[in-house]
Protein backbone atom coordinates (compact mmCIF):
# COMPACT_ATOMS: atom_id res chain seq x y z
CA UNK A 1 0.00 0.00 0.00
CA UNK A 2 1.78 3.33 -1.44
CA UNK A 3 1.25 6.89 0.35
CA UNK A 4 -1.66 7.76 -1.72
CA UNK A 5 -3.63 4.44 -0.69
CA UNK A 6 -2.82 5.34 2.78
CA UNK A 7 -4.19 8.88 2.31
CA UNK A 8 -7.65 6.86 0.53
CA UNK A 9 -7.74 5.01 3.81
CA UNK A 10 -7.63 7.80 6.31
CA UNK A 11 -9.88 10.05 3.70
CA UNK A 12 -12.54 7.41 4.03
CA UNK A 13 -13.05 6.73 7.16
CA UNK A 14 -16.69 6.21 7.90
CA UNK A 15 -18.66 9.00 8.67
CA UNK A 16 -20.95 9.47 12.03
CA UNK A 17 -24.82 9.05 10.96
CA UNK A 18 -26.96 11.92 11.52
CA UNK A 19 -28.64 12.00 15.00
CA UNK A 20 -31.92 11.75 13.46
CA UNK A 21 -30.97 8.39 11.79
CA UNK A 22 -31.56 6.18 14.41
CA UNK A 23 -34.65 8.52 15.91
CA UNK A 24 -36.35 8.07 12.57
CA UNK A 25 -35.63 4.70 12.25
CA UNK A 26 -37.57 4.24 15.67
CA UNK A 27 -40.20 6.12 15.25
CA UNK A 28 -40.85 4.39 11.12
CA UNK A 29 -40.10 0.71 13.66
CA UNK A 30 -43.25 1.41 15.94
CA UNK A 31 -45.41 2.71 13.46
CA UNK A 32 -44.69 -0.43 11.09
CA UNK A 33 -45.59 -2.53 14.53
CA UNK A 34 -48.72 -0.49 15.00
CA UNK A 35 -49.67 -1.00 11.30
CA UNK A 36 -49.05 -4.65 11.54
CA UNK A 37 -51.30 -5.08 14.39
CA UNK A 38 -53.91 -3.85 12.91
CA UNK A 39 -53.66 -5.95 10.10
CA UNK A 40 -53.33 -8.99 12.74
CA UNK A 41 -56.42 -12.01 12.63
CA UNK A 42 -56.71 -10.77 16.57
CA UNK A 43 -57.41 -7.27 15.13
CA UNK A 44 -59.38 -8.02 12.29
CA UNK A 45 -62.23 -10.70 14.46
CA UNK A 46 -62.21 -7.87 17.33
CA UNK A 47 -63.07 -5.52 14.38
CA UNK A 48 -66.02 -7.97 13.08
CA UNK A 49 -67.44 -9.20 16.49
CA UNK A 50 -67.63 -5.13 17.51
CA UNK A 51 -69.26 -4.52 13.74
CA UNK A 52 -71.69 -7.32 14.41
CA UNK A 53 -73.09 -6.17 17.33
CA UNK A 54 -73.25 -2.68 16.68
CA UNK A 55 -75.54 -3.81 13.99
CA UNK A 56 -77.80 -5.89 15.81
CA UNK A 57 -78.07 -2.57 18.51
CA UNK A 58 -78.81 -0.87 15.69
CA UNK A 59 -81.43 -3.36 14.23
CA UNK A 60 -82.58 -3.88 17.71
CA UNK A 61 -83.12 -0.02 18.10
CA UNK A 62 -84.87 0.14 14.75
CA UNK A 63 -87.43 -2.36 15.60
CA UNK A 64 -88.70 -1.50 19.22
CA UNK A 65 -88.93 2.54 17.69
CA UNK A 66 -91.25 0.24 15.45
CA UNK A 67 -93.05 -2.01 17.72
CA UNK A 68 -93.75 1.60 19.81
CA UNK A 69 -94.59 3.47 16.95
CA UNK A 70 -97.59 0.46 16.42
CA UNK A 71 -98.51 0.20 20.19
CA UNK A 72 -99.03 3.88 19.87
CA UNK A 73 -101.32 3.91 16.74
CA UNK A 74 -103.11 1.21 18.81
CA UNK A 75 -103.72 2.81 22.07
CA UNK A 76 -104.70 6.15 19.63
CA UNK A 77 -107.64 4.02 17.39
CA UNK A 78 -108.60 2.54 20.82
CA UNK A 79 -109.54 5.83 21.97
CA UNK A 80 -111.15 7.30 18.90
CA UNK A 81 -113.33 3.93 18.85
CA UNK A 82 -113.82 4.19 22.95
CA UNK A 83 -114.67 8.15 21.79
CA UNK A 84 -117.38 6.80 19.21
CA UNK A 85 -119.04 4.14 21.45
CA UNK A 86 -119.38 6.91 24.17
CA UNK A 87 -120.73 9.36 21.72
CA UNK A 88 -123.33 6.80 19.73
CA UNK A 89 -124.43 5.52 23.26
CA UNK A 90 -125.00 9.37 23.86
CA UNK A 91 -126.96 10.22 20.72
CA UNK A 92 -128.92 6.89 21.51
CA UNK A 93 -130.25 8.40 24.71
CA UNK A 94 -130.60 11.47 23.33
CA UNK A 95 -132.90 9.75 20.36
CA UNK A 96 -134.91 7.76 22.93
CA UNK A 97 -135.40 10.82 24.82
CA UNK A 98 -136.78 13.03 22.28
CA UNK A 99 -139.19 9.90 21.02
CA UNK A 100 -140.75 9.70 24.57
CA UNK A 101 -141.53 13.93 24.19
CA UNK A 102 -142.63 13.68 20.85
CA UNK A 103 -145.67 10.17 22.09
CA UNK A 104 -146.21 12.58 25.60
CA UNK A 105 -146.92 15.33 23.18
CA UNK A 106 -149.22 13.79 21.02
CA UNK B 1 -31.47 -23.69 11.12
CA UNK B 2 -31.10 -23.36 14.58
CA UNK B 3 -28.35 -20.96 16.25
CA UNK B 4 -27.88 -19.22 19.63
CA UNK B 5 -26.97 -16.23 18.33
CA UNK B 6 -29.57 -13.43 19.83
CA UNK B 7 -29.88 -10.41 17.97
CA UNK B 8 -31.04 -7.21 19.24
CA UNK B 9 -32.20 -4.63 16.52
CA UNK B 10 -31.35 -1.11 18.48
CA UNK B 11 -27.92 -2.59 19.09
CA UNK B 12 -27.10 -3.54 15.55
CA UNK B 13 -28.05 0.06 14.40
CA UNK B 14 -25.86 1.58 16.81
CA UNK B 15 -23.17 -0.37 15.72
CA UNK B 16 -23.46 -0.08 12.34
CA UNK B 17 -25.37 3.35 11.55
CA UNK B 18 -21.95 4.64 10.79
CA UNK B 19 -21.02 1.98 7.82
CA UNK B 20 -24.05 1.91 6.14
CA UNK B 21 -24.77 5.66 6.36
CA UNK B 22 -21.10 6.02 5.42
CA UNK B 23 -21.19 3.70 2.38
CA UNK B 24 -24.28 5.18 0.89
CA UNK B 25 -23.02 8.82 1.44
CA UNK B 26 -19.89 7.72 -0.68
CA UNK B 27 -22.16 6.12 -3.37
CA UNK B 28 -24.23 9.08 -3.52
CA UNK B 29 -22.73 12.07 -2.23
CA UNK B 30 -26.15 12.92 -0.81
CA UNK B 31 -26.57 13.40 2.76
CA UNK B 32 -30.53 12.88 3.21
CA UNK B 33 -30.69 10.67 0.60
CA UNK B 34 -27.88 8.19 1.86
CA UNK B 35 -29.75 9.00 5.30
CA UNK B 36 -32.88 7.56 3.91
CA UNK B 37 -31.09 4.74 2.32
CA UNK B 38 -29.66 3.84 5.97
CA UNK B 39 -33.47 4.01 6.79
CA UNK B 40 -34.48 1.36 4.23
CA UNK B 41 -32.06 -0.66 4.81
CA UNK B 42 -32.25 -0.90 8.59
CA UNK B 43 -36.22 -1.59 8.26
CA UNK B 44 -35.11 -4.09 5.87
CA UNK B 45 -33.05 -5.74 8.26
CA UNK B 46 -35.64 -5.41 10.68
CA UNK B 47 -37.76 -7.34 8.69
CA UNK B 48 -34.86 -10.57 7.59
CA UNK B 49 -33.28 -10.54 11.08
CA UNK B 50 -34.65 -14.07 11.63
CA UNK B 51 -32.90 -15.28 8.69
CA UNK B 52 -29.17 -14.00 9.37
CA UNK B 53 -26.96 -16.24 11.47
CA UNK B 54 -24.07 -13.97 13.18
CA UNK B 55 -22.97 -10.91 13.83
CA UNK B 56 -20.62 -11.04 10.63
CA UNK B 57 -23.53 -12.41 8.93
CA UNK B 58 -25.07 -9.49 9.84
CA UNK B 59 -22.30 -6.79 8.58
CA UNK B 60 -21.76 -8.78 5.43
CA UNK B 61 -25.74 -8.68 4.81
CA UNK B 62 -25.70 -4.36 5.30
CA UNK B 63 -23.05 -3.79 3.41
CA UNK B 64 -24.30 -5.57 0.23
CA UNK B 65 -27.91 -4.28 0.87
CA UNK B 66 -26.54 -0.88 1.22
CA UNK B 67 -24.49 -0.88 -1.89
CA UNK B 68 -27.52 -2.15 -3.75
CA UNK B 69 -30.18 0.49 -2.54
CA UNK B 70 -27.54 2.94 -3.38
CA UNK B 71 -27.35 1.81 -6.47
CA UNK B 72 -30.50 1.73 -7.03
CA UNK B 73 -31.40 5.43 -5.85
CA UNK B 74 -28.38 6.16 -8.25
CA UNK B 75 -30.12 4.53 -11.15
CA UNK B 76 -33.64 6.25 -10.19
CA UNK B 77 -32.17 9.56 -10.11
CA UNK B 78 -30.03 9.02 -13.66
CA UNK B 79 -33.48 8.37 -15.43
CA UNK B 80 -34.62 11.99 -13.61
CA UNK B 81 -31.78 13.47 -15.29
CA UNK B 82 -29.56 14.61 -11.37
CA UNK B 83 -26.00 14.34 -10.83
CA UNK B 84 -26.08 13.68 -7.23
CA UNK B 85 -22.34 14.51 -6.94
CA UNK B 86 -22.79 18.01 -8.58
CA UNK B 87 -25.64 18.23 -6.22
CA UNK B 88 -23.79 17.88 -3.72
CA UNK B 89 -21.17 20.38 -4.46
CA UNK B 90 -23.69 22.72 -5.20
CA UNK B 91 -26.35 22.13 -1.74
CA UNK B 92 -23.83 21.35 0.75
CA UNK B 93 -20.74 23.56 -0.69
CA UNK B 94 -18.26 23.32 1.99
CA UNK B 95 -19.30 20.94 4.44
CA UNK B 96 -18.14 20.35 8.23
CA UNK B 97 -15.82 17.34 6.75
CA UNK B 98 -14.15 19.63 4.63
CA UNK B 99 -13.72 22.17 6.96
CA UNK B 100 -11.98 19.37 9.66
CA UNK B 101 -10.19 17.36 6.82
CA UNK B 102 -9.76 19.63 3.28
CA UNK B 103 -8.12 16.78 1.42
CA UNK B 104 -10.54 14.29 2.86
CA UNK B 105 -13.54 15.92 1.66
CA UNK B 106 -11.61 16.81 -2.08
CA UNK B 107 -10.90 13.13 -2.09
CA UNK B 108 -14.07 12.17 -1.83
CA UNK B 109 -15.31 14.64 -3.97
CA UNK B 110 -13.00 13.24 -6.95
CA UNK B 111 -14.22 9.87 -6.10
CA UNK B 112 -17.87 11.07 -7.31
CA UNK B 113 -16.45 11.92 -10.54
CA UNK B 114 -15.30 7.84 -11.11
CA UNK B 115 -17.77 5.85 -12.86
CA UNK B 116 -20.30 3.66 -10.16
CA UNK B 117 -18.41 0.26 -10.14
CA UNK B 118 -14.90 1.97 -9.87
CA UNK B 119 -16.04 3.78 -6.95
CA UNK B 120 -18.36 0.77 -5.02
CA UNK B 121 -15.22 -1.27 -4.99
CA UNK B 122 -12.87 1.54 -3.60
CA UNK B 123 -15.27 2.94 -1.38
CA UNK B 124 -15.63 -0.68 0.08
CA UNK B 125 -11.60 -1.35 -0.39
CA UNK B 126 -10.43 1.80 1.75
CA UNK B 127 -13.48 2.57 4.23
CA UNK B 128 -14.00 -0.88 4.71
CA UNK B 129 -10.79 -2.20 4.23
CA UNK B 130 -12.15 -5.52 2.23
CA UNK B 131 -10.06 -7.33 0.43
CA UNK B 132 -10.67 -7.91 -3.85
CA UNK B 133 -12.41 -11.15 -2.76
CA UNK B 134 -14.55 -9.92 -0.22
CA UNK B 135 -15.97 -6.99 -2.42
CA UNK B 136 -16.79 -9.09 -5.41
CA UNK B 137 -19.03 -11.31 -2.67
CA UNK B 138 -20.37 -8.51 -1.81
CA UNK B 139 -21.43 -6.88 -4.79
CA UNK B 140 -21.90 -10.66 -6.31
CA UNK B 141 -19.47 -9.54 -8.87
CA UNK B 142 -17.04 -12.03 -10.49
CA UNK B 143 -13.27 -11.14 -9.01
CA UNK B 144 -11.59 -10.68 -11.84
CA UNK B 145 -13.81 -7.84 -12.62
CA UNK B 146 -13.49 -6.31 -8.55
CA UNK B 147 -9.59 -6.29 -9.09
CA UNK B 148 -10.12 -4.50 -12.48
CA UNK B 149 -12.30 -1.63 -10.92
CA UNK B 150 -9.70 -1.52 -7.96
CA UNK B 151 -6.90 -0.95 -10.69
CA UNK B 152 -8.56 1.34 -12.78
CA UNK B 153 -10.64 3.48 -10.31
CA UNK B 154 -7.50 3.47 -8.09
CA UNK B 155 -5.08 4.87 -11.25
CA UNK B 156 -7.99 7.00 -12.72
CA UNK B 157 -8.54 8.83 -9.05
CA UNK B 158 -4.59 9.30 -8.81
CA UNK B 159 -4.67 10.93 -11.69
CA UNK B 160 -7.40 12.85 -11.01
CA UNK B 161 -5.62 14.10 -7.91
CA UNK B 162 -2.85 14.83 -9.35
CA UNK B 163 -4.21 17.45 -11.43
CA UNK B 164 -6.66 18.84 -8.96
CA UNK B 165 -5.02 18.19 -5.36
CA UNK B 166 -1.60 19.72 -6.21
CA UNK B 167 -1.47 21.89 -3.18
CA UNK B 168 -1.56 18.45 -1.19
CA UNK B 169 1.65 17.22 -3.26
CA UNK B 170 5.21 17.73 -2.31
CA UNK B 171 7.86 16.06 -4.17
CA UNK B 172 5.17 13.75 -6.05
CA UNK B 173 4.26 12.40 -2.32
CA UNK B 174 0.89 13.36 -0.46
CA UNK B 175 1.10 14.57 2.28
CA UNK B 176 -1.39 14.09 5.01
CA UNK B 177 -3.67 15.38 7.45
CA UNK B 178 -3.42 19.11 5.57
Amino acid sequence: MDDFERELQQAFDRRPAPPSLKRKLMERRQSKGRRLWVRSPFFTWQWMAASVVLVAALAGGVEWNHLEEVRREEAAREQVLTALRITSHALNQMNARLAARGKATD
Amino acid sequence: MAHDWQPDFEQLVDEHQSMVFSLALRMTGDRGLAEEIAQDVFMELDRNLGRLESADHVCFWLRRVAMSRSADALRRRRVRGMDLWVEMEDVHGASAEERSSPLGARLERLLGALPEAQRAALVLRYQEDLTPEEIAATLEAPLATVKSHLQRGLKLLRAKAEVHLKEYVRGGKYVGGA
